[in-house]
């Protein structure tokens, strides 16, 4: 209710509209818009770090949810409404970065050095100035290979469970706890490079 | 020379300014710093814009028959 009031407040340049931190969208499909609101930032922020730039993820984000609109009078809710838009980003991105013939500098060999560094994936990472951290971790991120960058992410979000993340990356539950340990270690030394 | 000094201290100042700003914070592991990350992120309010637009010019897909005699 208070939603709709800032809405119709704001009709005249709904680009300043935004409810409680969210944007605020009307839209005539039941339930899409608060589908929206409540999934924009988690599917944002995957999109902004799979892809690595912020006009790649605001166009994504609005493909993703475009795509949602159209398939939303048939979603029957097999799966949470998070992994449904979650699976269409995911695919969405994907064929992004193979259209863009996207590089992957990491290769196996290079992974398993960074496996076996010093850093444990149970070392604390410390953050000494949080203004760059955005840049930091988009840094890491690109070092790790795609599917560790995805299960990294997707880990991230305490909303999904192991066996909706399983399924979106179209593993077992079991493989993708072992492949996240490696990932976390991955990352943390990773991480400590970018200082 | 003085000019570069000048420059220097300011630039000094300016990093303390930050780094006060932004006290050093440990995270116990990836999942946790890219939450913190995520929560950081604020998506920008013209994507809202552009899919009203967009959805505007889509039928909104039809209510599938088992939604219009269950409801949901």
């Amino acid at each position: 209710m208070v939603c709709q009031t800032v809405v119709e407040s704001l009709v005249e340049n709904p680009i300043e509209a935004e409810c409680a931190g969210r944007p605020v969208l009307e839209l005539e499909s039941d339930g899409f818009a608060e589908l929206y609101q409540a999934h924009s930032r988690e599917i944002f922020y995957l999109t902004l770090r799979l892809l690595g730039e912020t006009h790649k993820a605001e166009d994504a984000t609005h493909d993703v949810f475009l795509k949602a609109y159209k398939k939303w009078g048939g979603f029957r809710g097999d799966s949470s409404a998070r992994a449904w838009l979650y699976r269409i980003a995911i695919n969405h991105c994907s064929n992004l970065r193979q259209s863009w013939h996207s590089r992957n500098l990491v290769t196996g060999a290079e992974e398993a050095i960074w496996e076996n560094a010093t850093a444990k994936s149970d070392s604390p990472l410390r953050v000494l100035e949080t203004k760059e951290l955005g840049q930091r971790i988009q840094k890491t991120l690109d070092a790790l290979s795609d599917e560790y960058r995805l299960l990294l992410l997707l880990v991230a979000d305490e909303e999904l469970s192991y066996d909706e993340i399983a399924a979106l990356v179209g593993q077992t539950t079991d493989a993708v706890r072992g492949k996240l340990h490696r990932a976390r270690k991955a990352f943390a030394a990773h991480f400590e490079k970018t200082v | 020379m003085k000019q570069q000094t000048k420059l220097s201290q300011k630039q000094e100042t300016v990093a303390e300014h930050q780094t006060q700003s932004n006290p050093a914070r440990e995270f116990a592991n990836s999942d946790e710093l890219l939450r913190f990350d995520a929560a950081q992120t604020t998506v920008p309010p013209e994507i809202a814009q552009r899919l009203q637009k967009s959805a505007a010019n889509i039928p909104a897909a039809p209510r599938p028959w088992w939604k219009t005699l269950f409801g949901g």
